[in-house]
Order: structure tokens, then C-alpha cells, then sequence
């Protein structure tokens, strides 16, 4: 039995995560008629694809052992940057270019990332949050400050805009560009897994030091990987861009913690080595879930924040708490067998 | 197993120094295919730069390395492994977020340039290799949760599997259990058979002449002896090793009369540690407890400091009754620990020697105000500086750029300024020279001489016989027996450890 | 040949102890010797460029007035980095504590009257302080009892209280300080502005706690090594405590310093001192992951950014080319550390005994 309830647990605990989310829901459910609806699962639905894409970079490079606070600079920076082009040169083209341009500049920017914290082989967070500033420097001074309205945009823009999947009587919907975002989640996923680049990225996160031992190129694997993370991110930014209908170089940046945070419940160790893609979808899910709709429980939002902090606190209180019983637990000092 | 055959790597009047200072000089080895070749020397002598040259990690100033018989003057670490040799450095450098069957995979799986990882071909290139050794592992197990011999073994594992032709194998045996030992020089044996030429760098003298078909004794840089394993004894390696000839014979006499009684412990028991442990400590004496690696012999030591505590059972510090629930319950009972890994658990490295001899007794050092009185804290340190006799330009030098035995010296430096009344020493000798050795052995008697209780840990017999007044045997978490005085010898000790 | 090497060894002992003493002086700190040059290039650099605006004294003392609310918040960081830790959430301390003391200066006045608000101005200040301690208590019992690692920690304790200080004020700036605190801002003794002095004064503090103190040695200590320290009978929990509550105070004590410029409060002020303070505390020489770290570098670093500050907006930079130049700054002083430690490293065997500053406030 105790078996059973382990393999459900999964590796990284994302079973008790999914009961979580399980309690959460029938709690708000008794709170309030209006939760259980098809309408709040499709805002749910839409609400995290963007978090899901930005949290996907974020998984990546906590389980090579670092932190990236960058990545909401990197987003908006790409999109507003691919926009900001495209209209002063009157061009509109196909959606698919408006992501790649804007991946490719995310790939620039993950590159300088990565070229500085993977050859001088400094500490990611407070590079990161250096990068971070650098970039939302550059794109307000430099680049643009104006926000850009949905009659700035490139009509091809636009129109995915408003490309529904699937109504809802009462107003929900599921946008087209979930189908991108899940085939995206599905990509990292097969990476992680399947590819000799994925296992690395665990190894370094597991032991750096030993993965250079043993042969790894670490620091091109490393670059590699943020330049992954950067067009990701802009991945993000273009699609945060398409639902928002609006550019605007001051968005989206503030929403690291929300993101962190979710990678973190989802079991993704701070330490690195540790961390899947199933975990991070539910993590991103269950701060949606609270985020969206604290106003259903009688909380005003302006408790949102303090709340992601609580929530943040609580998820990190177990892990640690947990860890800490599993040292304690008396080693079994293998007793000697005679040979 | 002769040297009949060609040899699979020849180390050729390999220079090597640092800042002027020979590191290596002019020295030269050769490895035969299937034999195991161990290398012997003190800290310092350059067995480890040896292992860095002919690894590819560092390159010599002058000579050369062959690999069968291909000539390399700039050998780097990937041409080194794709040439076939493996190093298993102490700390098997494993990755312990993955399973045992991608970390044995992982490097062939590097080396072939592959793009896809499958799992099902990882374990499969896994299992051959563990079945050709014949072993039974957990291959789906997070080798971090795998006990030290187990990840020693996957390490092989992992060497093998990339097709290695000369295994590197540094101090394997420091923290197997004796069973394990046996277990791993089995495979050792049959690595052998396979053709695989194994360097085994070892300081345990008993089992490098158990294992070995050839010794190189390497001291300051030279090679000093080299021949057939057969031709030596303990004692000739240890000379070759250290210049001097160290008797084993005992320096401690008896116990003057009754002193008081510092220590007592009463059916003391830890669950998977050790039951039922009673015994005492005397001011002035220096009890010995050993017994294999996985005895219990280190684990009483923990509970007696505080760093497991036990389940039950009572401690007793000069009379009054202490209950040791923390490292701080057992440094205020006035008990000091010496640890075993001194490098992480004993020293701050990058500070300076000044900075660790106080780090223990702070407090004791508060003025009026609250603040530190300097020049008491000054002069404790170069007293201790001196008595120690410690070798270093001066009491700012970094503990990092010292030798173990020096560095050693600086921990107890840190414990004798505390005062304890009571000194736990887990193998206080591991990896120091013998100068520092008998150094070391002598001001733990002077210690005891004052007045001091001193405990010391070890596996090494011939060191707790010359040392000790009493020595407690410890097996399958129980003391066995204790020997005193003239009961004291080391062949009645290993027998009793083994029973 | 082993006379002549023992020859050797004794002259070099005894040429190290010089040595060592001269080499500690300049080396205490890297970050001294540097940040002063630096200092004073910078400024240089920028009286040059604009010397009307840049050396007119009001631009001058205005320095004076904006650096210390800031080299407290770096005070405060600094020490959690000793300890191998960072502590996120000194903003939101401060502005926690900026709040507290609005708060209630305007519940007094308005319950009491001016004259008694004034006469409670002490009780109020030190109402202050005492969040800015529990805010830091709160931190440290995260970090030092239940285990989470500070980075995690402080960023979630950063957002809860920034999340409660937007709930009391209800996302709006409240106004309100006492006089006493806000006159603190606009006077000054012999020229030097009351702030300044107030975060010299709290400087020194520190720096005499850190390095005389046993608990200062052992917060050095417990950053250089946790695991040692563990095995030497420092006891982790309470110098974490005492790392992260001092922190809080400092943060605390900024925050009074926010009100004192602008007898205003808000949850949501400074948001971009989080990264500013860390630039600075990383160019003062403080090594982020624990160890050693001088508050005068730290102190001479926050001088020197507000130098820089003043100069763009002599420049007519704007705001967000001043966050760029910290980004670049923080990320330049980094990689030039690390290229000098690469190429240190490289250097011969015998470069390894020397002396690493540590010892110089115990052996001098």
C-alpha cells in the first residue's frame, strides 16, 4: 500500500500538489455557486498560459542549479521590441515570423545571460537581476516607451487575437494559442526526458563539478540552455502580447515572483537537480487558481500579494520541514557480515 | 601479471613544478595490463600531481606520458579518457538527483555524441556492465540515496563501461566497511582478469600489500621504491614512505593510581547505531575505541558530542548527570570534538589560522563591554602557534595553503584553547604525515599528563597500541571487549574486532 | 640543501610577518582601497563633465541627504550576505516600518492633537524600529528554525509584507511624521547632513559589532562555514537570529530615514532599491556567497552609486539609463573579480600562503 501511495506521490511530490489543488478547489467550490463553472476553468485555462510558458524557462534553469529573474524583462523586451519593428517598418507578416523574431531576440538576450554566468561562472540570481534591469533599461529608454494599442499591432496579430477554439455560453473561452503553448510544454518535457542535453542539464544542477569531470561541455550546455530560456521567455511575451491585445514595455515584469513561486510548489528544488514539467503545470495552476479567484473566498484583492508570499512560504515550509525529518531519520548503520 | 608484458601506460621523467617547488621529479612508472600497481606516499609527496598529469588535468614542465605506446606531450583530460584511463576520485564525483543506471550510462552516452537519451538502452548498457562484474545493484535507485559502497561500485561501474584500460582508483577503501572492502577488491580481481591495468593510491599499508602485485613508494616528488608487492613488509613501505623508521612499540605506561572519573556512560543505545554502551574515561587517560568501519564506534562518538544524540541511556560528566541533546550541550559539558573530516567539519579554509584557533571560544574572550579583549585573544593564538609548533609564515596564513598535518594541528589548536575536560578524537591521523603523527600523539599525551580525558577513535591498531592505556572494542554496536596494559596487543585487537 | 631550505624558511617567516601586516593593511577590505579610488574618479569624473550643477553644494548635500536611507538598506543586506544568506525583503521592512510610524503619528494627532503626537515622537520612533526587529525576527525564524533557504525566504516574506503594507494603506501614499523626524532631514552639524551622520554612526556600530564582538566573529564564522561553525558550538539558530533581526533594525531605521525626507509613507517606495543595494554591497567587496565583507567598502560603494546617480541626472540621463548603469556595474565588478581570482589562482604554489584579510581586525 505504502508503495502505491509513493509511486502516486510522484518524484518531486507532485501527487500531494495535485491534492492540494483538489482541496482548493472543493473549498472554493462551497464558498461560492459561481466557481464551479465551465466559465472559471476557462479563465483558468487562459490565465496560465502565459505564467506556464515564462514558468517552463524558469524550471529549466532551476534545475541546472540556478535562478533567472530576468526572464519577464527578456519577455517584454523581445515582444514589444518585435512589435516596435514591425510597425515602423510597416510590415505584417505571419504570426509564426512575429514569434520567431521575437524568440530569436529572446535567444540574444538568454545568450548574454548565459555567456556571463557560465564563463565567469558567477551567482545566477544577483546576475540575473543585474541582466534584468539592463534590459528593461535598454527597452524604455531606448527602445520605446509609448504602449501600443490593438490598432498599433500588425493585423496578423490581431486577428490571432481573436481566434477562439471553443465558446462558452457566458463567456469563456479556450483561445487558439493554448494548442502553442501545450505542443511548447510538450517539447520541454520530451527534452528533459528524451534528449542527452536534457540529462545534462540534471547533472550539472546535481554536481557541476562533477559534470565537468566526466566529460560534459558544461559551459556550452549552460549557454545553450539560457539562450533556450530567452526564447522562451519572448515565446511568452508575444503570446501575453496577442491576449492582451497591447504592447506595453511596462508589463509583465513584477509577475516573478508568481512564476518562482509556482515552479517552486511544483517541486522543483532550489538546490537544482530536481524538477519536471507535470510539477511546474500544476504549480502554475494552483497560484492561478488562487490568484483568480481569492474574491470568490470574501478576500479582496488586494490581499493577492500577500497571499502568493503566504502561499509561496507554506510550499517552501513543507519542502523544508520535510527535509529536514528525512535527515534525522536514523541512518542504518550497516552492520558487518562476515565475508 | 608479470612485467613481461607491454606495458599499457609508461609515465616517463614527468617534471613537474609550482612556484619553483618540485612537485614531481623526474619521475617514471609504468603500468602493466591486468596488474594492480598501488601507489604509496605521504601527503605531499605527489601522488596526487602524478594522478593530475597522467589524468590529462594538469600538464607536466618536461616528460612524457604513453599510452599504449602513443607518445602524448599534451595530454588533456578528454584525450586521457577517450585513450582509455579512468580516475575514481574520492568523492566518485556521481550525480545524485539521477539513478544509478544513467549515472553508470552517462558517459559513454557523452562519449558516442548521442543526441537521444533512452532509457531503455542506458539501463540495458548498464546491466551488462553490472552483470559482468557481478554485481546486484539498484540500477533505478537516486544514487543519492545509495550507501558509500554501493556509489563506489557504480563508479566502477561507470569507468568500465567507457571501455577504460587503466583504472585510477584514489584512496578507494577510506570509507568502506571491512566486508565491503573484500567485496571491492573481489571485483578488483576480476576487473584484472578483463585486462584492465588498476593504480590503486592507498595508505592503508595492509591492504596494498593484500591487493597489489607491484608498489611504488613516491616521497617528495621522487620516486624512492618500486618493485614487486611480495618484497616488502609494513614496516619497509612506511620507512621508504616517511625516511624514518617508526617503531610500534607502546609509550604509555600505566594509569598513576585513581584519578577522578571525567566521563561515564551508561547503556547508552541509538537504534541502528549502538546498544547497551557502557564504560568510563579517567582525568589523564587516553581511551582507544575501534572497531570496523559500520561498528559503532564512531556513532558512540556522535552521541557522546552531541551530533546524533542517543535514544537512551545516560551521559555523566564529572559527576553531574548531562543531558547531550545538541553539539552546544555537549562544547558547555566541556567535551571538544576532533573530527574525522576535517576539511569540511573542522576548519574554516579560507580564514586565517588566528581566526580558527578562536573560533571555539569566543565567548571566553569577552570584555566588560561586551567586546573582545584583542591582546588576550593575540597572545592565546601565538602561544598555541608555538606550542603546536605549527609550520606556517605566521598565524594569518590561510588554513587552505596548509598540509594536513598542519591543518590538523590548527583544529586541536582550536579545541585546547576552549579547555575542554574531555577530547574526542575521531581518526586524528587520517591523512597526516608521520611527522605530524607522532607530533600529534605526543601532545595528546602531554594533554592527558595535565589532567585531560582524551578519547580517540581509529582503525589504525598499531597507532591505538603505542597511544593508548585502555582500548575499547567495538562490534555490531556493542563493546566487546576491553584490553588495558599489558593486554594490549594488535593481532588480540584485530581478532576481537572480527569475532 | 635542507640548511640552505631551512635558512630560507626562517627568513621567510620572518619577512612574512611584515609582509603579511603591510599586505593585510592594504588588502583589509579589497574593497576599501578600491571603492575609494573609485570614489573619487567617479566624482571627478562627473565634476568635470558638469561643474556648475554637479559641484553646487545643494547638489552636494543633497547627496548627503539621499545616500544614508540607502547604505542603511545595504547595511542590512551586507550582513545576511556574511552569513552566506541575503536578505530580499529589506525594502519592504523599511516601508513597513515607514507605514507603522505614519500610521500612528496620524492616529495620535488626530485622537490626541499635535502637541501630544510630538511629545510621543520617541515612543513612535522607536515603534518604528521595533517592526523593523519583528519584520527581521520573522525572517530569521523562517530561516534559522523551520530551514528555508534566505534567497526563498525573503522573497516570499518580501511579498507578504509588501502585500499587508498595500492592504493597510490601501495602495495609497499615506502622510503624517512627526516633526522632530522630518526636521532630521533638513538639518545637519557642521555642514555634514544629520542623515549622513546617522548612517556613519550606525556604520560604525556595525563595524565595531562584526569585528570585536564574539557574536560579530561568529556571524563570520557561520557564513565562512556552516558546517564547522555547527562543529565548533556556534550555535546556527541564534546567529541567524541575530543576523537577520540587526537586519531588520537597519531596514527599520531606513525607513524611518524615508519618512524623514518625505513625511510620507507607501507600501510600494523603493521598489528599485532592491537592486541598487545589492550592486552596492557587491561592489563594496562583499563576497555573495558569505565570508568576508567590510562596511566601509560597503559604505564608500553607496557614496560612490549616489555619486554616479547625481551625475546622470546632472546629465540629464534619465532614471531608467541609471538602472541600466547599475546592471552593468553590478555585472563588470563581477566578471572582474572572477577574472582576477582565475588568474590568482593560476599564480605559483607559493602564492597560496598569502594572507587573506580575515585575520587583520584579530592580529593587528
Amino acid at each position: 500500500m505504502s508503495q502505491v501511495l509513493g509511486r502516486l506521490r510522484g518524484p518531486n511530490n507532485e501527487g500531494l500538489l495535485v491534492a492540494v489543488i483538489l482541496v482548493v478547489v472543493v473549498v472554493m467550490s462551497l464558498s461560492s455557486p459561481a466557481f464551479f463553472t465551465p466559465g472559471t476553468f476557462f479563465a483558468l485555462v487562459r490565465s496560465s498560459m502565459v505564467p506556464l510558458i515564462l514558468a517552463l524557462g524558469v524550471l529549466l534553469v532551476l534545475i541546472s542549479g540556478g535562478i533567472d529573474v530576468s526572464f519577464p524583462a527578456v519577455a517584454i523586451f523581445a515582444a514589444y521590441t518585435t512589435i516596435t519593428l514591425l510597425r515602423d517598418r510597416s510590415l505584417d507578416p505571419s504570426p509564426v515570423v512575429v514569434f520567431l523574431i521575437a524568440m530569436v531576440i529572446g535567444a540574444l538576450l538568454g545568450l548574454f545571460n548565459g555567456v556571463v554566468i557560465a564563463r565567469f561562472r558567477l551567482p545566477t540570481l544577483i546576475v540575473t537581476l543585474g541582466t534584468q534591469t539592463i534590459f528593461k533599461g535598454i527597452l524604455i529608454a531606448y527602445i520605446g516607451s509609448a504602449y501600443i494599442s490593438a490598432s498599433g499591432l500588425p493585423s496578423s496579430v490581431t486577428q490571432v487575437s481573436g481566434a477562439h477554439l471553443l465558446d462558452v455560453s457566458g463567456g469563456g473561452y479556450l483561445h487558439l494559442l493554448i494548442i502553442p503553448v501545450i505542443a511548447v510544454a510538450l517539447v520541454v518535457w520530451a527534452m528533459l526526458r528524451w534528449t542527452v542535453f536534457g540529462r545534462s542539464i540534471y547533472a550539472i544542477g546535481g554536481d557541476t563539478e562533477a559534470a565537468r569531470r566526466v566529460g560534459i561541455r558544461v559551459v556550452r550546455t549552460q549557454v545553450w540552455l539560457y539562450m533556450i530560456v530567452g526564447a522562451l521567455a519572448a515565446f511568452g511575451g508575444v503570446v501575453y502580447v496577442i491576449l492582451g491585445r497591447n504592447a506595453n514595455p511596462q508589463s509583465i515584469l513584477g509577475t516573478e515572483l508568481d512564476i518562482i513561486a509556482a515552479v517552486v510548489l511544483g517541486g522543483a528544488s532550489i538546490f537544482g537537480g530536481r524538477g519536471s514539467v507535470i510539477g511546474t503545470v500544476l504549480g502554475v495552476v494552483l497560484v492561478q487558481l488562487i490568484n483568480n479567484n481569492l474574491v470568490l473566498l470574501g478576500i479582496p484583492s488586494t490581499w493577492q500579494r500577500a497571499a502568493v508570499g503566504v502561499l509561496l512560504l507554506l510550499g517552501v515550509s513543507a519542502q523544508a520541514l520535510g527535509a529536514a525529518r528525512a535527515r534525522s531519520r536514523p541512518v542504518v548503520v550497516q552492520k558487518e557480515v562476515e565475508a | 601479471m608479470t612485467s613481461a608484458a607491454e606495458p599499457v601506460l609508461v609515465v616517463r621523467d614527468v617534471v613537474k613544478t609550482y612556484g619553483g617547488v618540485h612537485a614531481l621529479n623526474s619521475v617514471s612508472m609504468s603500468l602493466v595490463p591486468g596488474e594492480v600497481h598501488c601507489l604509496v606516499g605521504e601527503n605531499g609527496s605527489g601522488k596526487s600531481t602524478l594522478i593530475k598529469v597522467i589524468s590529462g588535468v594538469e600538464k607536466p614542465d618536461s616528460g612524457t606520458i604513453e599510452i599504449e605506446g602513443r607518445v602524448h606531450q599534451h595530454l588533456t583530460p578528454n584525450d586521457a579518457i577517450r585513450s582509455g584511463i579512468q580516475v575514481i576520485y574520492q568523492d566518485f564525483s556521481l550525480f545524485p538527483n539521477l539513478t544509478a543506471a544513467e549515472n553508470i550510462a552517462m558517459l559513454s552516452e557523452l562519449a558516442e555524441g548521442r543526441a537521444v537519451s533512452s532509457r531503455k538502452r542506458i539501463h540495458a548498457a548498464a546491466e551488462r556492465v553490472v552483470s559482468e562484474l557481478g554485481l546486484r545493484l539498484d540500477l533505478g535507485a537516486d544514487v543519492g540515496t545509495l550507501s558509500v559502497a554501493d556509489r563506489q561500485l557504480i563508479a566502477i561501474c561507470r569507468a568500465l563501461v567507457s571501455d577504460a584500460k587503466v583504472l585510477i582508483m584514489d584512496e578507494p577503501t577510506t570509507a568502506l566497511t571491512h566486508t565491503e572492502v573484500q567485496r571491492l577488491f573481489v571485483i578488483v580481481r576480476r576487473l584484472q582478469r578483463r585486462g584492465v591495468a588498476i593504480m590503486f593510491v592507498s595508505h592503508k599499508l595492509d591492504e596494498v600489500l593484500q591487493i597489489s602485485q607491484r608498489v611504488t613508494v613516491i616521497r617528495n616528488g621522487r620516486l624512492v621504491e618500486s618493485g614487486e608487492s611480495s618484497g616488502y613488509t609494513r614496516r619497509a613501505i612506511a620507512k621508504a614512505m616517511t625516511g624514518r623508521d617508526v617503531s610500534e612499540e607502546r609509550l604509555v605506561s600505566d594509569l598513576p593510581g585513581a584519578t577522578p572519573v571525567l566521563l561515564s556512560v551508561e547503556n547508552l543505545s541509538r537504534s541502528g547505531g549502538f546498544s547497551d554502551v557502557t564504560f568510563s574515561l579517567r582525568a589523564g587517560e587516553i581511551l582507544g575505541i575501534t572497531g570496523l568501519l559500520g561498528s559503532g564506534r564512531s556513532e558512540i562518538a556522535e552521541a557522546i558530542f552531541g551530533i546524533h544524540p542517543a535514544d537512551s541511556g545516560t551521559i555523566t560528566v564529572s559527576g553531574k548527570e548531562r543531558s547531550i541533546r545538541s553539539i552546544k550541550d555537549a562544547v558547555h559539558a566541556g567535551i571538544g570534538y576532533v573530527p574525522e573530516d576535517r576539511l569540511t567539519q573542522g576548519l574554516f579554509l579560507d580564514t586565517s589560522i588566528a581566526e580558527n584557533m578562536v573560533a571555539s571560544s569566543l565567548d571566553s574572550y569577552r570584555t566588560r563591554w561586551g567586546l573582545l579583549d584583542r591582546r588576550r585573544v593575540r597572545r592565546s593564538i601565538a602561544d598555541l602557534f608555538k606550542r603546536l609548533r605549527i609550520q606556517a609564515p605566521n598565524v594569518g596564513a590561510v588554513v587552505r595553503s596548509l598540509s594536513g598535518g598542519n591543518a590538523q594541528r590548527v583544529v586541536l589548536a582550536k579545541w585546547l584553547d576552549r579547555k575542554p575536560s574531555i577530547l574526542v578524537l575521531n581518526g586524528p591521523t587520517v591523512g597526516v604525515d608521520i611527522g605530524s603523527k607522532e607530533e600529534i600523539i605526543t601532545i595528546l599525551r602531554e594533554q592527558a599528563a595535565a589532567g585531560m580525558g582524551i578519547i580517540v577513535i581509529s582503525d589504525d591498531i598499531p597507532e591505538l597500541v603505542t597511544s593508548c592505556h585502555r582500548i575499547l572494542i567495538v562490534h555490531d554496536g556493542r563493546i566487546v571487549a576491553e584490553l588495558a596494559g599489558d593486554e594490549i596487543d594488535a593481532d588480540e585487537i584485530q581478532q576481537r574486532m572480527a569475532a | 640543501m635542507n640548511a640552505v631550505r631551512d635558512q630560507l624558511t626562517e627568513l621567510n617567516s620572518r619577512a612574512g610577518n611584515a609582509y603579511s601586516a603591510a599586505l593585510a593593511r592594504v588588502h583589509v577590505a579589497r574593497g576599501v582601497g578600491r571603492m575609494a579610488l573609485l570614489l573619487a574618479v567617479t566624482f571627478t569624473f562627473f565634476a568635470i563633465l558638469k561643474p556648475g550643477i554637479f559641484l553646487n553644494p545643494v547638489n552636494l548635500t543633497n547627496i548627503g541627504i539621499a545616500a544614508p536611507e540607502i547604505g542603511l538598506l545595504a547595511l542590512a543586506v551586507m550582513i545576511t550576505m556574511l552569513t552566506g544568506g541575503i536578505d530580499l525583503s529589506v525594502v519592504a521592512i523599511a516601508n513597513g516600518a515607514a507605514v507603522t510610524v505614519s500610521t500612528l503619528y496620524t492616529f495620535l494627532v488626530t485622537t490626541q492633537g499635535e502637541g501630544a503626537a510630538a511629545a510621543m515622537t520617541p515612543l513612535i520612533v522607536l515603534a518604528g524600529i521595533a517592526v523593523g526587529a519583528l519584520l527581521g525576527t520573522i525572517n530569521g525564524l523562517l530561516i534559522s528554525v523551520v530551514g528555508i533557504t534566505p534567497i526563498l525566504a525573503t522573497l516570499g516574506t518580501m511579498q507578504v509584507f509588501n502585500g499587508l503594507a498595500l492592504v493597510w494603506t490601501g495602495g495609497v501614499t499615506i502622510s503624517g511624521a512627526p516633526a522632530a523626524l522630518t526636521s532630521l532631514g533638513r538639518t545637519g552639524l557642521a555642514g555634514v547632513p544629520m542623515l549622513m551622520l546617522i548612517l556613519l554612526a550606525a556604520a560604525a556600530v556595525l563595524a565595531v559589532a562584526i569585528n570585536r564582538t564574539p557574536i560579530g566573529r561568529k556571524i563570520q564564522l557561520q557564513g565562512a562555514n556552516p558546517v564547522a561553525s555547527r562543529y565548533s558550538g556556534i550555535s546556527k539558530r541564534s546567529t541567524l537570529m541575530m543576523t537577520y533581526i540587526t537586519s531588520g533594525l537597519l531596514a527599520g531605521l531606513a525607513g524611518l530615514l524615508f519618512l524623514s525626507r518625505n513625511p510620507s509613507a507607501s507600501a510600494d517606495y523603493g521598489a528599485s532599491y532592491v537592486l541598487l543595494v545589492i550592486v552596492i554591497v557587491v561592489l563594496g567587496g562583499t563576497n555573495p556567497n558569505g565570508g568576508f565583507a567590510t562596511v566601509l567598502g560597503v559604505i564608500l560603494a553607496t557614496l560612490t552609486l549616489q555619486v554616479v546617480s547625481s551625475g546622470f541626472t546632472a546629465l540629464r540621463l534619465s532614471a531608467y539609463e541609471y538602472a541600466i548603469a547599475q546592471g552593468v556595474i553590478l555585472i563588470g565588478v563581477m566578471v572582474l573579480d572572477q577574472v582576477k581570482f582565475r588568474r590568482r589562482g593560476r599564480r605559483s604554489a607559493a602564492d597560496r600562503l598569502a594572507q587573506v584579510p580575515a585575520a587583520s581586525a584579530l592580529t593587528e
